[in-house]
C-alpha cells in the first residue's frame, strides 16, 4: 500500500492562510488504511484549521469531504459540487490525489496536506515498513522473496557490503542486514550456493527514469 | 390513519445478522411486553430517571406497580448472569419511577385525542384491562372500564398485599391512565343492572378482561367446616382492611404458588401464630418464585412439601388436615398429573385451613347470545386475534391465558388493544418480533470485571411481621446507579457500515474483546455477542465506517453542543466515576470516555467550550471497560498536539483522573 504522512502543520498553515474558503478532501483508500488521511483524519485537520483560523482572526470557511479514491477521475468528479466556490482544495491523499484534483478543477488552487513516502506493509497496528520501490523489474525470486533494492540501505544487488555487523546494517542496529536475511532464507532451502553466482544487470529503464511511466492493459479499451 | 405501537407480534423469522434492528438484548426479548430494559437501565446509570421512566412507559402502563411485583423473566435471560449475577432489572424499574417521582417529572399523563370516535367497553380493571385501555387511548380509541369492586386494579388490588404493593402506588399508576381519558366505573358489575347484551349494543367493541376472581374449592371430606377458608375472599378481606373471621393461631395454607405465599404471609401478620404451607410439589418444584419462598421462610413460615390433602379433620371445627404422600406431580410429558401413595397418611394439626390451589373466572354475566364457553366453562378464544365467538367481543388476560405473572396479563391486554383497534379500522404498525443476541463468549467473560449485584434492602423480618407496610425499601440512588452500571449494554455497541468499510482491519486489531471480524473478501461486521459497547473501534476507524448504536457520534456531538452553546467549561466523563473533576463545568457523561474521538474533543472547543476536562480512570484501573482509558489518553494527547500546532493553548483540553465507583471494582 502507498503510505503517506501529514505535513507539519506549520507548512499547511503557511499555504492555507492565503485562502479564504478551503475544502479539505480526505481519501478513503491507502492513506485511510495507514491512518493518516482518511475521512476521520481529514475532519480532524479541518477542525484544527478552523480553530487556528478562529484564533488568528482569519475569516472564511473550512469544509471537508472524503472520496473513496482520489486516484480515480470518477470519484474526484463526484465532489464537484463541494468544490464550487472554494479557493483552495487541501488534499489528504497521497500525491496522486492533489494532482488529479488540479487536473479536474483547473481554476481552483490545490495543495497537498501529505508527504507520500513509501510502499509498505503493516508490521503491526500503527507501524508500516517499506517493502517495495516500484522499480519495475522484480527479481525477488532469486533473493528468497526479499527485495534488496528497497531494504538495503545501499540498494546493493550483490551483497552484503562490508558494513554488515552481526546481521545488522551499519546505518542502525535496528535495521537488519537484508543480505543476511537473504542468505538465511536461501540457506533454509539449501540454495545458499546460488549467491556465489553474480547477478546480472538490472533493467533500470523500467524505473523512474526516462519520463513518467504509463501502464496500459491491452484489450480493455472501451 | 397509521398508528405506531411498540408492541411486537410473533412471526417466524430467520436469525438476524449483526446490525439487524431485530437483534435485541435477551432481557428485552424475554420480557412479555418487550420493555427496552437496557435503555432505561442506561438512563438510570446516568441519573436521568424521568427519561428512564419514559422508556418504561413506552411499553408498560403500570411502571410503578410492576416495578415492585414483576416476576422479571428478564433477569433470568440477563447475560450478566453468565458472568456473575444478573442485573436487578426489576428493582431498577422502581429506582427509575421513584427517582422520577422525587424530581416531579414523568408523571404527567400525555394529552390524548380520541380521534377515531370509537368507544370500547372493558370488563375488568386488572392489569390486562388497564393495559388495553391505556394502549387503546394511545391509538385514539376511548374506553370505559367496568369494575365490580369498589376500587380499580383487579387482582393487583384485591390479591396482592400492601407489603408487596402499596395501594397508593397502584393508585398513582391507575390515576395516570385515568388522566389519559380512560373512564373507570367502579362498583359496576356486568350482569346486574348492566346487561352484557346492552353493552355490546352500546359500544363499538367489548373486551372481557375479568381475570380469575374466584378461588377454586377443594372438594374433599370436611370442606364445609367453618374454618376452611378460600384464598380470594381471604385476600380481599385483608386488602380491604376488613376483619378476617375464623382465623385461629395454627393455620395451614394449602398450595405452593405465589398466591399461597401471600396468603401465608398475610395470615402470619394478622395472627402472629403458626403458619404452615402444605403443597403437592417437592421443595424444588414449588411453583412460587424462589425469592417469594425465601421471604416467607425468613418470616417463619414452615413448608411441608410432597403432601396431598385428603380430608379436613375435625368434628364441628377444624382440628387438622389429613394428607397423603405425593409421589409425583407431573407425568412424563410435564403435565400436571399427581400420583399418591394412598397408604402413607398423616395428619397435620391446625385450627384453620386456607385453600389456595388455584383460581377461576366468574363468567355468569355472559348471556345466552354468547360468547361461547367450552364444557369446562372456559371462554372459546382465538389466541392470535383475541376474539371470542361473538363478533365485536374480545378477551384478554388470565380469563383466557390462565394464571400467570401480572406482566403476562399486561402483554395480553396490549395484544388485545391492537386487535380491537384493528377491528375498529385503526391502521396499527407493528415492529418485528425481536431476536435475542447470544451468550457472552467465554473469552469475553474473562475480560469483564466481576461486580456484586446490589441487593434490595428490606425491613427486618421481625419488624415487618408487625404490620402490612412495604417490606422492600428500594435500592436508593447510589445503589441504583451502581447496579445500573453493571449492565453490559448488550447489543448497543458498534454499528458497522459495509458500504463505508475499507477493510483496513483497524477495528479487528484494536478491539479488546475480539468482536469485529473481516473475512478474506473484505466483508466484515461486529459480533454483537462479543461487543461490550466501549467505543474503541468507533474512535479508531479511519473511514468512519463504525458508529455507535447507543449514543452515536451525532448524539454525543449534539449533547456537547447543547452543553457548551453558551460557553463555559465542559466536563466529559463516564457514567461510572465517583466524583466530578470540574463541578462548575457542564457535564456530558458517556458509557466510557474511550468514545471520545479527537474530532469530538476539538469539536467541543469549536462549539464554544472554554476548556474541556476529560475525566479518565487511572492507568492501573480499567474501570468498566478493558483498555478504555488508554484510548482516552491517546485521543487527548493527539488533540492537545493538534491544538499546540494550531497555536492554541493545549491546556484547553485537560486529562484529569477520577475514581471509579466502588461497585465496578473487582470483587
Amino acid at each position: 500500500m502507498i503510505t503517506a504522512e501529514r505535513k507539519p502543520f506549520e507548512q499547511i498553515k503557511a499555504v492555507t492562510d492565503q485562502f479564504e474558503n478551503i475544502l479539505v478532501v480526505g481519501c478513503n483508500t491507502c492513506v485511510a488504511v495507514c491512518l493518516t488521511g482518511g475521512e476521520k483524519e481529514a475532519e480532524q485537520l479541518a477542525s484544527q484549521l478552523r480553530l487556528q483560523r478562529q484564533n488568528d482572526g482569519v475569516g472564511g470557511t473550512v469544509e471537508t469531504v472524503t472520496v473513496l479514491r482520489q486516484c480515480e477521475n470518477e470519484y474526484v468528479d463526484s465532489v464537484a459540487a463541494q468544490v464550487e466556490g472554494k479557493d483552495l482544495i487541501l488534499s489528504t491523499a497521497c500525491s496522486i490525489g492533489p494532482q488529479l484534483f488540479a487536473d479536474r478543477f483547473p481554476k481552483v488552487r490545490v495543495a497537498p496536506a501529505m508527504n507520500t513516502n513509501m510502499l509498505g506493509v503493516v508490521k503491526q497496528h500503527h507501524v508500516w515498513t517499506e517493502y517495495c520501490a516500484a522499480c519495475g523489474d522484480c527479481g525477488i525470486f532469486n533473493t528468497g522473496g526479499i527485495c534488496p533494492i528497497v531494504r538495503c540501505a545501499k540498494t546493493l544487488l550483490n551483497g552484503p557490503c562490508g558494513g554488515s555487523q552481526g546481521g545488522r546494517c551499519e546505518i542502525s542496529p535496528d535495521v537488519p542486514c537484508v543480505w543476511q536475511l537473504i542468505y538465511d532464507k536461501l540457506a533454509s532451502f539449501g540454495l545458499e550456493g546460488n549467491l556465489s553466482r553474480i547477478g546480472g544487470p538490472k533493467n533500470w529503464s523500467k524505473s523512474s527514469s526516462g519520463g513518467p511511466r504509463t501502464m496500459k492493459k491491452e484489450g480493455f479499451e472501451p | 390513519m397509521e398508528r405506531k405501537l411498540t408492541e411486537n407480534i410473533s412471526r417466524s423469522s430467520a436469525r438476524p445478522v449483526p446490525g439487524d434492528a431485530r437483534l435485541r438484548p435477551p432481557c428485552e426479548v424475554a420480557c412479555p411486553i418487550h420493555t427496552d430494559a437496557q435503555r432505561y437501565i442506561q438512563l438510570v446509570a446516568e441519573g436521568h430517571y424521568d427519561w428512564a421512566l419514559a422508556i418504561i412507559r413506552e411499553t408498560n402502563p403500570l411502571p410503578q406497580s410492576i416495578g415492585r411485583i414483576c416476576a422479571h423473566p428478564c433477569e433470568e435471560a440477563c447475560r450478566r448472569g453468565g458472568v456473575d449475577e444478573p442485573i436487578a432489572i426489576c428493582n431498577l424499574k422502581r429506582v427509575a419511577s421513584d427517582g422520577a417521582k422525587a424530581s416531579g417529572l414523568g408523571y404527567e399523563p400525555p394529552k390524548v385525542e380520541f380521534t377515531t370516535g370509537k368507544k370500547v367497553a372493558i370488563i375488568g380493571s386488572g392489569p390486562s384491562g388497564l393495559a388495553a385501555a391505556h394502549d387503546l387511548a394511545l391509538l385514539g380509541v376511548q374506553s370505559v372500564i367496568f369494575e365490580k369492586q369498589p376500587e380499580a386494579g383487579g387482582f393487583l388490588r384485591t390479591g396482592i398485599l400492601n407489603y408487596r404493593l402499596p395501594k397508593n402506588i397502584l393508585d398513582e399508576d391507575i390515576d395516570y391512565i385515568r388522566g389519559m381519558g380512560v373512564e373507570i366505573r367502579t362498583g359496576s358489575a356486568i350482569g346486574g343492572e348492566i346487561n352484557f347484551d346492552d353493552l355490546v349494543q352500546e359500544y363499538d367493541a367489548v373486551l372481557i378482561a375479568v381475570g380469575l376472581s374466584e378461588s377454586r374449592p377443594l372438594p374433599i371430606p370436611g370442606a364445609d367446616l367453618p374454618q376452611v377458608l378460600l384464598a380470594v375472599p381471604f385476600l380481599e378481606d385483608v386488602n380491604a382492611g376488613r376483619e378476617t373471621s375464623g382465623l385461629g393461631k395454627d393455620i395451614i395454607v394449602i398450595g405452593g404458588g405465589n398466591v399461597a405465599i401471600d396468603v401465608a404471609r398475610s395470615a402470619k401478620r394478622i395472627t402472629g401464630g403458626k403458619v404452615t404451607m402444605v403443597c403437592l410439589e417437592a421443595d424444588h418444584e414449588m411453583p412460587a418464585h424462589d425469592w417469594e419462598i425465601a421471604d416467607a421462610r425468613a418470616e417463619g413460615i414452615e413448608m411441608i412439601c410432597s403432601q396431598g390433602p385428603s380430608a379436613f379433620v375435625g368434628d364441628g371445627k377444624v382440628e387438622g388436615l389429613q394428607v397423603k404422600k405425593c409421589e409425583s406431580v407431573f407425568d412424563e410429558h410435564g403435565r400436571f398429573s399427581p400420583t399418591f401413595c394412598e397408604t402413607e397418611l398423616s395428619v397435620i394439626p391446625g385450627d384453620t385451613v386456607i385453600v389456595t390451589i388455584g383460581q377461576m373466572s366468574n363468567l355468569t354475566f355472559l348471556t345466552e347470545n354468547g360468547p361461547a364457553v367450552n364444557e369446562r366453562g372456559i371462554l372459546i378464544f382465538d389466541r392470535e386475534q383475541c376474539t371470542t365467538s361473538r363478533r365485536g367481543v374480545f378477551a384478554s388476560g388470565e380469563v383466557v391465558t390462565g394464571p400467570g405473572a401480572a406482566v403476562n396479563a399486561l402483554a395480553s391486554g396490549k395484544r388485545a388493544a391492537i386487535a380491537v383497534a384493528r377491528y375498529l379500522g385503526v391502521d396499527v404498525n407493528f415492529s418485528h418480533e425481536p431476536v435475542a443476541i447470544g451468550e457472552v463468549p467465554t473469552d469475553v467473560k474473562e475480560k469483564i470485571k466481576s461486580a456484586p449485584r446490589r441487593q434490595m434492602p428490606a425491613r427486618d423480618s421481625g419488624e415487618r411481621l408487625k404490620d402490612f407496610e412495604e417490606v422492600e425499601t428500594g435500592l436508593g440512588e447510589v445503589d441504583g446507579r451502581c447496579e445500573a452500571s453493571r449492565c453490559l449494554l448488550c447489543g448497543s455497541g458498534a454499528r458497522f457500515s459495509e458500504t463505508k468499510c475499507i477493510a483496513c482491519l483497524t477495528c479487528v486489531r484494536v478491539c479488546p474483546y475480539g468482536a469485529p471480524w473481516e473475512d478474506k473478501d473484505g466483508l466484515g461486521g461486529i459480533d454483537p455477542d462479543k461487543c461490550q459497547a466501549c467505543g474503541i473501534c468507533f474512535t479508531q476507524c479511519p473511514a468512519k465506517a463504525i458508529d455507535l448504536v447507543m449514543l452515536s457520534e451525532d448524539e454525543i456531538s449534539g449533547r456537547i453542543y447543547e452543553a457548551v452553546s453558551a460557553g463555559g467549561d465542559l466536563e466529559l466523563g463516564c457514567w461510572y466515576s465517583q466524583s466530578r473533576v470540574a463541578p462548575d463545568a457542564a457535564l456530558v457523561a458517556l458509557p466510557c470516555t474511550s468514545r471520545l474521538s479527537v474530532s469530538l474533543l476539538l469539536g467541543a472547543l469549536e462549539a464554544g467550550a472554554t476548556k474541556v476536562h476529560v475525566a479518565v480512570c487511572s492507568e492501573d484501573d480499567d474501570g468498566h471497560f478493558v483498555h478504555g482509558h488508554r484510548q482516552t489518553r491517546a485521543a487527548v494527547t493527539e488533540a492537545k498536539k493538534l491544538l499546540e500546532e494550531a497555536g492554541l493553548d493545549p491546556e484547553k483540553i485537560a486529562l484529569e483522573l477520577v475514581a471509579v465507583k466502588k461497585c465496578m471494582q473487582s470483587t
